[in-house]
Protein backbone atom coordinates (compact mmCIF):
# COMPACT_ATOMS: atom_id res chain seq x y z
CA UNK A 1 0.00 0.00 0.00
CA UNK A 2 2.68 2.48 0.98
CA UNK A 3 4.69 1.66 -2.11
CA UNK A 4 1.67 2.30 -4.27
CA UNK A 5 1.11 5.60 -2.47
CA UNK A 6 4.69 6.66 -3.06
CA UNK A 7 4.42 5.78 -6.73
CA UNK A 8 1.17 7.69 -7.00
CA UNK A 9 2.67 10.75 -5.39
CA UNK A 10 5.67 10.64 -7.70
CA UNK A 11 3.39 10.13 -10.68
CA UNK A 12 1.14 13.02 -9.70
CA UNK A 13 4.10 15.35 -9.21
CA UNK A 14 5.62 14.42 -12.57
CA UNK A 15 2.32 15.05 -14.33
CA UNK A 16 2.10 18.34 -12.48
CA UNK A 17 5.59 19.43 -13.51
CA UNK A 18 4.85 18.65 -17.15
CA UNK A 19 1.52 20.49 -17.10
CA UNK A 20 2.94 23.49 -15.29
CA UNK A 21 6.02 23.85 -17.49
CA UNK A 22 3.84 23.76 -20.57
CA UNK A 23 1.09 26.15 -19.59
CA UNK A 24 0.92 29.87 -19.13
CA UNK A 25 -0.45 31.30 -15.93
CA UNK A 26 -2.55 34.43 -16.36
CA UNK A 27 -0.49 37.44 -15.36
CA UNK A 28 2.85 35.70 -15.51
CA UNK A 29 3.28 35.18 -19.24
CA UNK A 30 5.09 31.87 -19.06
CA UNK A 31 5.45 29.74 -22.12
CA UNK A 32 2.38 30.58 -24.12
CA UNK A 33 2.49 30.42 -27.91
CA UNK A 34 2.58 34.14 -28.49
CA UNK A 35 5.22 34.92 -25.88
CA UNK A 36 8.77 35.78 -26.87
CA UNK A 37 11.32 35.27 -24.12
CA UNK A 38 14.28 37.64 -24.03
CA UNK A 39 17.26 37.02 -21.77
CA UNK A 40 19.39 39.76 -20.26
CA UNK A 41 22.57 39.90 -18.21
CA UNK A 42 22.61 41.21 -14.65
CA UNK A 43 23.84 44.60 -15.84
CA UNK A 44 21.68 47.70 -16.30
CA UNK A 45 22.90 47.96 -19.87
CA UNK A 46 21.69 44.53 -20.87
CA UNK A 47 18.40 44.93 -19.01
CA UNK A 48 17.76 48.31 -20.65
CA UNK A 49 18.27 46.87 -24.14
CA UNK A 50 16.00 43.93 -23.24
CA UNK A 51 13.22 46.32 -22.20
CA UNK A 52 13.71 48.41 -25.35
CA UNK A 53 13.19 45.26 -27.42
CA UNK A 54 10.21 44.25 -25.26
CA UNK A 55 8.35 47.54 -25.57
CA UNK A 56 9.12 47.84 -29.26
CA UNK A 57 7.76 44.37 -30.06
CA UNK A 58 4.72 44.80 -27.82
CA UNK A 59 3.92 48.16 -29.39
CA UNK A 60 4.14 46.99 -32.99
CA UNK A 61 2.81 43.42 -32.76
CA UNK A 62 0.32 41.38 -30.72
CA UNK A 63 3.01 39.23 -29.16
CA UNK A 64 3.92 39.60 -25.53
CA UNK A 65 7.52 39.62 -24.41
CA UNK A 66 8.80 38.02 -21.25
CA UNK A 67 12.18 39.11 -19.87
CA UNK A 68 14.33 36.46 -18.24
CA UNK A 69 16.77 38.66 -16.37
CA UNK A 70 19.82 38.42 -14.14
CA UNK A 71 21.78 35.95 -16.20
CA UNK A 72 25.23 35.55 -14.70
CA UNK A 73 27.37 35.52 -17.84
CA UNK A 74 27.14 35.35 -21.60
CA UNK A 75 27.85 31.63 -21.45
CA UNK A 76 24.64 31.20 -19.43
CA UNK A 77 22.84 33.33 -21.99
CA UNK A 78 24.25 31.19 -24.76
CA UNK A 79 23.13 27.96 -23.14
CA UNK A 80 19.65 29.28 -22.42
CA UNK A 81 19.29 30.23 -26.08
CA UNK A 82 20.72 26.92 -27.28
CA UNK A 83 18.33 24.90 -25.13
CA UNK A 84 15.34 26.96 -26.14
CA UNK A 85 14.71 28.30 -22.63
CA UNK A 86 14.72 31.74 -24.21
CA UNK A 87 14.14 32.94 -27.76
CA UNK A 88 16.55 35.85 -27.85
CA UNK A 89 19.54 37.36 -26.04
CA UNK A 90 19.30 41.10 -25.60
CA UNK A 91 23.04 41.86 -25.64
CA UNK A 92 25.91 39.64 -26.68
CA UNK A 93 29.42 41.03 -27.10
CA UNK A 94 31.74 40.02 -29.96
CA UNK A 95 34.87 40.06 -27.78
CA UNK A 96 33.22 37.86 -25.14
CA UNK A 97 31.66 35.27 -27.38
CA UNK A 98 34.63 34.77 -29.69
CA UNK A 99 36.64 33.03 -26.98
CA UNK A 100 33.51 32.10 -24.98
CA UNK A 101 30.77 30.37 -26.94
CA UNK A 102 32.91 29.82 -30.05
CA UNK A 103 36.24 28.98 -28.40
CA UNK A 104 38.22 31.00 -30.95
CA UNK A 105 41.14 33.39 -30.48
CA UNK A 106 40.32 37.04 -29.82
CA UNK A 107 40.40 39.30 -32.89
CA UNK A 108 41.25 42.99 -32.53
CA UNK A 109 39.61 44.30 -35.69
CA UNK A 110 35.92 45.03 -34.95
CA UNK A 111 34.62 44.29 -38.45
CA UNK A 112 36.54 41.05 -38.70
CA UNK A 113 35.35 39.94 -35.26
CA UNK A 114 31.76 40.72 -36.20
CA UNK A 115 32.03 38.84 -39.48
CA UNK A 116 33.38 35.78 -37.70
CA UNK A 117 30.69 35.63 -35.01
CA UNK A 118 27.89 36.27 -37.50
CA UNK A 119 29.07 33.49 -39.75
CA UNK A 120 29.90 31.03 -36.98
CA UNK A 121 26.66 31.55 -35.06
CA UNK A 122 24.62 31.05 -38.20
CA UNK A 123 26.55 27.93 -39.12
CA UNK A 124 27.01 26.23 -35.75
CA UNK A 125 23.94 27.27 -33.80
CA UNK A 126 21.46 28.41 -36.46
CA UNK A 127 21.20 31.79 -34.74
CA UNK A 128 21.17 35.28 -36.17
CA UNK A 129 23.74 37.65 -34.71
CA UNK A 130 22.49 41.13 -35.60
CA UNK A 131 24.67 44.03 -36.66
CA UNK A 132 25.88 45.99 -33.60
CA UNK A 133 23.44 48.22 -31.75
CA UNK A 134 26.06 50.94 -31.92
CA UNK A 135 27.85 50.78 -28.59
CA UNK A 136 30.76 48.66 -27.40
CA UNK A 137 31.41 47.85 -23.77
CA UNK A 138 35.17 47.49 -23.73
CA UNK A 139 37.97 48.62 -21.46
CA UNK A 140 38.71 52.31 -21.90
CA UNK A 141 41.40 54.58 -20.51
CA UNK A 142 39.77 57.59 -18.93
CA UNK A 143 41.25 60.71 -17.30
CA UNK A 144 39.77 63.61 -15.38
CA UNK A 145 38.47 66.27 -17.74
CA UNK A 146 40.76 69.00 -16.27
CA UNK A 147 43.82 66.88 -16.93
CA UNK A 148 42.63 66.11 -20.45
CA UNK A 149 42.23 69.82 -21.18
CA UNK A 150 45.52 70.84 -19.58
CA UNK A 151 47.59 68.29 -21.42
CA UNK A 152 45.39 68.19 -24.52
CA UNK A 153 44.75 64.44 -24.34
CA UNK A 154 42.40 62.72 -26.79
CA UNK A 155 44.14 59.45 -27.64
CA UNK A 156 45.91 56.88 -25.49
CA UNK A 157 49.22 57.60 -27.26
CA UNK A 158 48.96 61.22 -26.12
CA UNK A 159 49.69 60.06 -22.59
CA UNK A 160 53.13 58.75 -23.45
CA UNK A 161 55.02 61.97 -22.72
CA UNK A 162 53.56 62.35 -19.23
CA UNK A 163 52.94 58.70 -18.40
CA UNK A 164 55.81 58.51 -15.90
CA UNK A 165 54.10 60.94 -13.54
CA UNK A 166 50.67 59.33 -13.75
CA UNK A 167 49.00 56.90 -11.40
CA UNK A 168 46.76 54.27 -13.06
CA UNK A 169 43.85 52.54 -11.34
CA UNK A 170 42.65 49.24 -12.82
CA UNK A 171 40.37 46.39 -11.82
CA UNK A 172 41.91 43.34 -10.17
CA UNK A 173 41.91 41.12 -13.24
CA UNK A 174 43.56 43.31 -15.82
CA UNK A 175 47.10 43.73 -14.49
CA UNK A 176 48.16 40.10 -14.83
CA UNK A 177 45.91 39.14 -17.70
CA UNK A 178 47.32 37.42 -20.76
CA UNK A 179 46.44 38.71 -24.22
CA UNK A 180 44.99 42.12 -23.44
CA UNK A 181 46.52 42.78 -20.03
CA UNK A 182 49.12 45.31 -18.84
CA UNK A 183 52.12 43.43 -20.20
CA UNK A 184 50.67 43.32 -23.69
CA UNK A 185 49.67 46.95 -23.32
CA UNK A 186 53.28 47.97 -22.67
CA UNK A 187 54.39 46.02 -25.72
CA UNK A 188 51.79 47.59 -27.98
CA UNK A 189 51.94 51.21 -26.80
CA UNK A 190 55.57 51.19 -25.72
CA UNK A 191 55.22 53.05 -22.41
CA UNK A 192 54.50 52.34 -18.76
CA UNK A 193 52.62 54.31 -16.15
CA UNK A 194 54.46 55.65 -13.10
CA UNK A 195 52.40 53.45 -10.82
CA UNK A 196 49.58 50.99 -11.42
CA UNK A 197 47.15 50.08 -8.65
CA UNK A 198 44.93 47.02 -8.99
CA UNK A 199 41.73 47.73 -7.03
CA UNK A 200 38.05 46.97 -6.87
CA UNK A 201 36.73 49.01 -9.80
CA UNK A 202 34.23 50.94 -7.64
CA UNK A 203 37.05 52.17 -5.41
CA UNK A 204 39.07 53.36 -8.39
CA UNK A 205 36.42 55.98 -9.18
CA UNK A 206 36.39 57.23 -5.62
CA UNK A 207 40.17 57.42 -5.69
CA UNK A 208 40.08 59.58 -8.82
CA UNK A 209 37.52 61.86 -7.23
CA UNK A 210 39.84 62.47 -4.29
CA UNK A 211 42.87 63.00 -6.58
CA UNK A 212 44.63 59.83 -5.47
CA UNK A 213 44.58 58.57 -9.04
CA UNK A 214 44.99 60.13 -12.51
CA UNK A 215 43.98 57.50 -15.04
CA UNK A 216 41.19 54.95 -14.72
CA UNK A 217 40.85 51.86 -16.83
CA UNK A 218 37.04 51.91 -16.92
CA UNK A 219 34.37 49.98 -18.78
CA UNK A 220 33.46 52.21 -21.67
CA UNK A 221 29.70 52.34 -21.00
CA UNK A 222 29.95 52.66 -17.23
CA UNK A 223 27.62 55.38 -15.96
CA UNK A 224 30.22 56.45 -13.44
CA UNK A 225 32.43 57.87 -16.22
CA UNK A 226 29.89 60.64 -16.48
CA UNK A 227 29.29 60.91 -12.74
CA UNK A 228 32.98 61.45 -11.98
CA UNK A 229 33.50 63.78 -14.96
CA UNK A 230 36.02 61.59 -16.78
CA UNK A 231 37.05 61.77 -20.43
CA UNK A 232 37.55 58.61 -22.49
CA UNK A 233 40.74 58.43 -24.55
CA UNK A 234 40.60 56.79 -27.95
CA UNK A 235 42.34 53.41 -28.16
CA UNK A 236 44.18 54.54 -31.34
CA UNK A 237 46.34 51.43 -31.72
CA UNK A 238 43.29 49.11 -31.35
CA UNK A 239 44.81 47.30 -28.42
CA UNK A 240 41.60 46.10 -26.76
CA UNK A 241 39.48 43.56 -28.60
CA UNK A 242 36.12 45.01 -29.64
CA UNK A 243 33.08 44.27 -27.48
CA UNK A 244 30.36 45.43 -29.85
CA UNK A 245 26.93 44.59 -28.49
CA UNK A 246 24.28 42.91 -30.64
CA UNK A 247 21.05 41.04 -30.03
CA UNK A 248 21.10 37.34 -30.97
CA UNK A 249 17.97 35.47 -32.05
CA UNK A 250 17.62 31.86 -33.05
CA UNK A 251 16.46 31.42 -36.63
CA UNK A 252 13.47 29.21 -35.90
CA UNK A 253 12.13 31.96 -33.61
CA UNK A 254 12.44 34.40 -36.51
CA UNK A 255 10.43 31.96 -38.60
CA UNK A 256 7.74 31.67 -35.94
CA UNK A 257 7.55 35.44 -35.41
CA UNK A 258 8.53 36.93 -38.78
CA UNK A 259 7.59 40.51 -37.79
CA UNK A 260 10.26 40.86 -35.13
CA UNK A 261 13.20 40.71 -37.55
CA UNK A 262 12.37 44.11 -39.00
CA UNK A 263 11.78 45.57 -35.55
CA UNK A 264 15.19 44.53 -34.26
CA UNK A 265 16.81 45.83 -37.43
CA UNK A 266 15.31 49.20 -36.54
CA UNK A 267 17.53 49.28 -33.46
CA UNK A 268 20.77 48.42 -35.24
CA UNK A 269 23.23 51.30 -34.97
CA UNK A 270 20.73 53.41 -33.02
CA UNK A 271 22.27 53.28 -29.55
CA UNK A 272 25.73 54.85 -29.64
CA UNK A 273 28.22 54.85 -26.76
CA UNK A 274 27.13 58.27 -25.49
CA UNK A 275 23.49 57.24 -25.46
CA UNK A 276 24.29 54.01 -23.61
CA UNK A 277 26.51 55.91 -21.17
CA UNK A 278 23.67 58.29 -20.47
CA UNK A 279 21.21 55.43 -19.93
CA UNK A 280 23.60 53.55 -17.65
CA UNK A 281 24.10 56.75 -15.72
CA UNK A 282 20.34 57.16 -15.31
CA UNK A 283 20.03 53.57 -14.11
CA UNK A 284 23.09 53.16 -11.89
CA UNK A 285 23.53 56.64 -10.50
CA UNK A 286 20.08 58.22 -10.78
CA UNK A 287 18.40 54.99 -9.60
CA UNK A 288 15.94 54.70 -12.48
CA UNK A 289 14.87 51.18 -13.34
CA UNK A 290 16.05 49.90 -16.76
CA UNK A 291 12.38 49.43 -17.67
CA UNK A 292 11.72 53.14 -17.18
CA UNK A 293 14.95 54.19 -18.93
CA UNK A 294 14.03 52.01 -21.91
CA UNK A 295 10.57 53.51 -22.21
CA UNK A 296 12.01 57.03 -22.10
CA UNK A 297 14.54 56.12 -24.79
CA UNK A 298 11.82 54.84 -27.11
CA UNK A 299 9.61 57.86 -26.48
CA UNK A 300 12.43 60.34 -26.97
CA UNK A 301 13.45 58.73 -30.25
CA UNK A 302 9.91 58.50 -31.64
CA UNK A 303 9.70 54.75 -31.89
CA UNK A 304 6.09 54.96 -30.71
CA UNK A 305 4.04 56.68 -33.34
CA UNK B 1 17.62 60.74 6.54
CA UNK B 2 19.56 60.88 3.27
CA UNK B 3 18.63 57.25 2.71
CA UNK B 4 14.91 57.85 3.17
CA UNK B 5 15.14 60.66 0.62
CA UNK B 6 16.89 58.34 -1.82
CA UNK B 7 14.27 55.63 -1.39
CA UNK B 8 11.56 58.20 -1.96
CA UNK B 9 13.38 59.41 -5.06
CA UNK B 10 13.48 55.82 -6.30
CA UNK B 11 9.74 55.30 -5.85
CA UNK B 12 9.00 58.62 -7.51
CA UNK B 13 10.80 57.60 -10.69
CA UNK B 14 9.98 53.92 -10.81
CA UNK B 15 6.49 53.79 -9.31
CA UNK B 16 4.81 51.99 -12.21
CA UNK B 17 7.60 49.45 -12.43
CA UNK B 18 7.54 48.71 -8.69
CA UNK B 19 3.76 48.26 -8.76
CA UNK B 20 3.96 45.78 -11.61
CA UNK B 21 6.69 43.84 -9.81
CA UNK B 22 4.67 43.78 -6.58
CA UNK B 23 1.73 42.37 -8.50
CA UNK B 24 3.91 39.80 -10.20
CA UNK B 25 5.57 38.82 -6.94
CA UNK B 26 2.26 38.35 -5.18
CA UNK B 27 0.81 36.44 -8.12
CA UNK B 28 3.68 33.92 -8.14
CA UNK B 29 3.23 33.25 -4.42
CA UNK B 30 -0.55 33.04 -4.71
CA UNK B 31 -0.42 30.57 -7.61
CA UNK B 32 1.95 28.32 -5.67
CA UNK B 33 -0.36 28.30 -2.64
CA UNK B 34 -3.45 27.85 -4.78
CA UNK B 35 -2.12 24.79 -6.58
CA UNK B 36 -0.84 23.35 -3.32
CA UNK B 37 -4.28 23.84 -1.79
CA UNK B 38 -5.91 21.99 -4.68
CA UNK B 39 -3.72 18.98 -3.99
CA UNK B 40 -3.07 19.17 -0.26
CA UNK B 41 -6.57 19.78 1.12
CA UNK B 42 -8.14 16.67 -0.45
CA UNK B 43 -5.00 14.71 0.44
CA UNK B 44 -5.24 15.91 4.05
CA UNK B 45 -8.87 14.82 4.28
CA UNK B 46 -7.95 11.45 2.79
CA UNK B 47 -5.12 11.00 5.29
CA UNK B 48 -7.43 11.86 8.19
CA UNK B 49 -9.64 8.96 7.05
CA UNK B 50 -6.74 6.54 6.65
CA UNK B 51 -4.37 7.65 9.41
CA UNK B 52 -2.21 4.58 8.85
CA UNK B 53 -0.78 6.21 5.72
CA UNK B 54 -0.03 9.54 7.30
CA UNK B 55 3.52 8.82 8.61
CA UNK B 56 4.71 7.89 5.10
CA UNK B 57 3.17 10.88 3.38
CA UNK B 58 4.28 13.30 6.05
CA UNK B 59 7.85 12.07 5.97
CA UNK B 60 7.98 12.63 2.19
CA UNK B 61 6.49 16.11 2.54
CA UNK B 62 8.83 16.90 5.41
CA UNK B 63 11.85 16.01 3.28
CA UNK B 64 10.66 18.42 0.59
CA UNK B 65 10.47 21.15 3.21
CA UNK B 66 14.09 20.65 4.29
CA UNK B 67 15.54 21.27 0.80
CA UNK B 68 17.14 24.74 0.76
CA UNK B 69 15.21 27.11 -1.49
CA UNK B 70 18.17 27.90 -3.73
CA UNK B 71 18.91 24.21 -4.28
CA UNK B 72 15.25 23.53 -5.01
CA UNK B 73 15.17 26.27 -7.65
CA UNK B 74 18.41 25.04 -9.20
CA UNK B 75 17.14 21.47 -9.49
CA UNK B 76 13.72 22.50 -10.78
CA UNK B 77 15.42 24.81 -13.27
CA UNK B 78 17.18 21.83 -14.83
CA UNK B 79 13.81 20.17 -15.43
CA UNK B 80 11.53 23.11 -16.14
CA UNK B 81 13.89 25.77 -17.48
CA UNK B 82 14.02 29.45 -16.56
CA UNK B 83 11.15 31.72 -15.71
CA UNK B 84 8.22 32.23 -13.36
CA UNK B 85 6.65 28.77 -13.76
CA UNK B 86 9.66 27.18 -12.09
CA UNK B 87 9.24 29.49 -9.12
CA UNK B 88 5.53 28.67 -8.90
CA UNK B 89 6.47 24.98 -8.85
CA UNK B 90 8.95 25.50 -6.00
CA UNK B 91 6.38 27.48 -4.01
CA UNK B 92 3.84 24.74 -4.67
CA UNK B 93 6.18 22.17 -3.14
CA UNK B 94 6.94 24.33 -0.10
CA UNK B 95 3.25 25.06 0.47
CA UNK B 96 2.19 21.42 0.64
CA UNK B 97 3.39 20.73 4.18
CA UNK B 98 1.66 23.57 6.06
CA UNK B 99 -1.61 23.08 4.19
CA UNK B 100 -1.55 19.30 4.45
CA UNK B 101 -0.69 19.25 8.13
CA UNK B 102 -3.33 21.82 9.05
CA UNK B 103 -6.04 20.06 7.05
CA UNK B 104 -5.13 16.74 8.62
CA UNK B 105 -5.07 18.12 12.17
CA UNK B 106 -8.17 20.22 11.57
CA UNK B 107 -10.26 17.25 10.46
CA UNK B 108 -8.95 14.95 13.17
CA UNK B 109 -9.56 17.47 15.94
CA UNK B 110 -13.31 17.65 15.24
CA UNK B 111 -15.11 16.41 18.32
CA UNK B 112 -15.92 12.68 17.98
CA UNK B 113 -19.26 13.25 19.66
CA UNK B 114 -20.29 15.53 16.78
CA UNK B 115 -19.32 13.14 14.01
CA UNK B 116 -21.04 10.31 15.80
CA UNK B 117 -24.25 12.24 16.25
CA UNK B 118 -24.04 13.08 12.56
CA UNK B 119 -23.70 9.39 11.86
CA UNK B 120 -26.67 8.70 14.13
CA UNK B 121 -28.77 11.15 12.12
CA UNK B 122 -28.08 9.04 9.06
CA UNK B 123 -25.65 11.38 7.28
CA UNK B 124 -23.60 9.90 4.48
CA UNK B 125 -19.80 10.21 4.67
CA UNK B 126 -19.86 13.08 2.21
CA UNK B 127 -22.60 14.93 4.08
CA UNK B 128 -20.68 14.47 7.30
CA UNK B 129 -17.58 16.00 5.66
CA UNK B 130 -19.44 18.89 4.09
CA UNK B 131 -21.79 19.78 6.94
CA UNK B 132 -19.81 18.87 10.05
CA UNK B 133 -16.10 18.31 9.60
CA UNK B 134 -15.13 20.93 6.99
CA UNK B 135 -16.99 23.85 8.62
CA UNK B 136 -15.37 23.05 11.96
CA UNK B 137 -11.89 22.56 10.48
CA UNK B 138 -12.04 25.49 8.07
CA UNK B 139 -10.29 28.07 10.24
CA UNK B 140 -7.41 25.67 10.89
CA UNK B 141 -7.11 24.95 7.16
CA UNK B 142 -7.06 28.68 6.43
CA UNK B 143 -4.30 29.04 9.02
CA UNK B 144 -2.29 26.57 6.94
CA UNK B 145 -2.86 28.61 3.79
CA UNK B 146 -1.78 31.68 5.73
CA UNK B 147 1.55 30.13 6.75
CA UNK B 148 2.12 28.86 3.21
CA UNK B 149 1.45 32.25 1.67
CA UNK B 150 3.82 34.11 3.98
CA UNK B 151 6.60 31.57 3.38
CA UNK B 152 5.86 31.76 -0.34
CA UNK B 153 6.18 35.53 -0.51
CA UNK B 154 9.62 35.43 1.07
CA UNK B 155 10.86 32.53 -1.07
CA UNK B 156 9.59 34.14 -4.29
CA UNK B 157 12.27 36.80 -3.80
CA UNK B 158 15.08 34.49 -4.89
CA UNK B 159 13.10 33.61 -8.01
CA UNK B 160 14.87 36.61 -9.54
CA UNK B 161 18.00 34.44 -9.81
CA UNK B 162 16.32 32.28 -12.43
CA UNK B 163 14.87 35.21 -14.30
CA UNK B 164 11.36 35.13 -12.88
CA UNK B 165 11.26 38.83 -12.02
CA UNK B 166 9.37 40.02 -8.98
CA UNK B 167 10.67 42.22 -6.20
CA UNK B 168 13.85 40.15 -5.95
CA UNK B 169 14.86 41.73 -9.25
CA UNK B 170 15.01 45.13 -7.62
CA UNK B 171 17.07 43.81 -4.72
CA UNK B 172 19.60 42.11 -7.01
CA UNK B 173 19.92 45.27 -9.06
CA UNK B 174 20.71 47.13 -5.86
CA UNK B 175 23.50 44.72 -5.04
CA UNK B 176 25.02 45.32 -8.48
CA UNK B 177 24.75 49.11 -8.48
CA UNK B 178 27.57 51.30 -7.24
CA UNK B 179 25.74 52.59 -4.17
CA UNK B 180 22.68 50.43 -4.04
CA UNK B 181 21.55 50.52 -0.41
CA UNK B 182 18.50 52.58 -1.29
CA UNK B 183 17.57 50.28 -4.17
CA UNK B 184 17.96 47.17 -2.01
CA UNK B 185 15.66 48.66 0.61
CA UNK B 186 13.24 49.86 -2.07
CA UNK B 187 12.83 46.21 -3.06
CA UNK B 188 12.93 44.70 0.41
CA UNK B 189 10.37 46.99 2.07
CA UNK B 190 7.45 46.14 -0.25
CA UNK B 191 8.33 42.44 0.02
CA UNK B 192 8.00 42.60 3.79
CA UNK B 193 4.85 44.71 3.49
CA UNK B 194 3.06 42.23 1.20
CA UNK B 195 3.95 39.43 3.60
CA UNK B 196 2.59 41.40 6.56
CA UNK B 197 -0.60 42.38 4.75
CA UNK B 198 -1.16 38.87 3.46
CA UNK B 199 -0.73 37.60 7.00
CA UNK B 200 -3.17 40.14 8.46
CA UNK B 201 -5.75 39.50 5.75
CA UNK B 202 -5.59 35.72 6.06
CA UNK B 203 -5.69 36.07 9.83
CA UNK B 204 -8.87 38.11 9.51
CA UNK B 205 -10.49 35.48 7.27
CA UNK B 206 -9.38 32.77 9.67
CA UNK B 207 -11.06 34.59 12.52
CA UNK B 208 -14.29 35.07 10.56
CA UNK B 209 -14.47 31.36 9.78
CA UNK B 210 -13.72 30.19 13.29
CA UNK B 211 -16.88 28.52 14.56
CA UNK B 212 -16.56 30.05 18.01
CA UNK B 213 -16.59 33.53 16.46
CA UNK B 214 -19.58 32.49 14.41
CA UNK B 215 -21.47 31.30 17.47
CA UNK B 216 -20.65 34.49 19.36
CA UNK B 217 -21.89 36.59 16.47
CA UNK B 218 -25.10 34.60 16.25
CA UNK B 219 -25.69 35.01 19.98
CA UNK B 220 -25.13 38.74 19.74
CA UNK B 221 -27.70 39.20 16.98
CA UNK B 222 -30.17 36.91 18.68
Amino acid sequence: MTKIMKKQIIFISIVFVIILSGCSLPGLGGSSKDTIKVSSLNTSESATVAYIIKYLIEEETDYSVEIIGNMGSSIVQHQALEQGDVDMSSTRYTGTDLPGALGLDPVTDPDEALAIVQEQFAERFDQKWYDPLGFANTYAFTVKSELAEEENLTKVSDIESIAEDLRLGVDNAWLNREGDGYKAFIETYGFEFGKAYPMQIGLVYTAVASDEMDVVLAYSTDGRIEEFDLVTLEDDLHFFPPYDASPVVSNDVLERFPEIDGLIEKLVGQIDVDEMLRMNYEADVKMKEPAIVAKEFLEANNYFK
Amino acid sequence: MELIKEIWHYYEHNGSYVLSEIFRHFLMSAYGVLFAAIIAIPLGIFLARYSRLSPVVFSIVNIIQTIPALAMLAVLMLVMGLGPNTVVMALFLYSILPILRNTYTGILSVDKALTESGNGMGMTKFQLLRMVELPLALSVIIAGLRTALVIGISIATIGAFIGAGGLGDIIIRGTNAADGTAIILAGAIPTALIAVFADLFMGWIEKQLNHETKIKRRNRTA
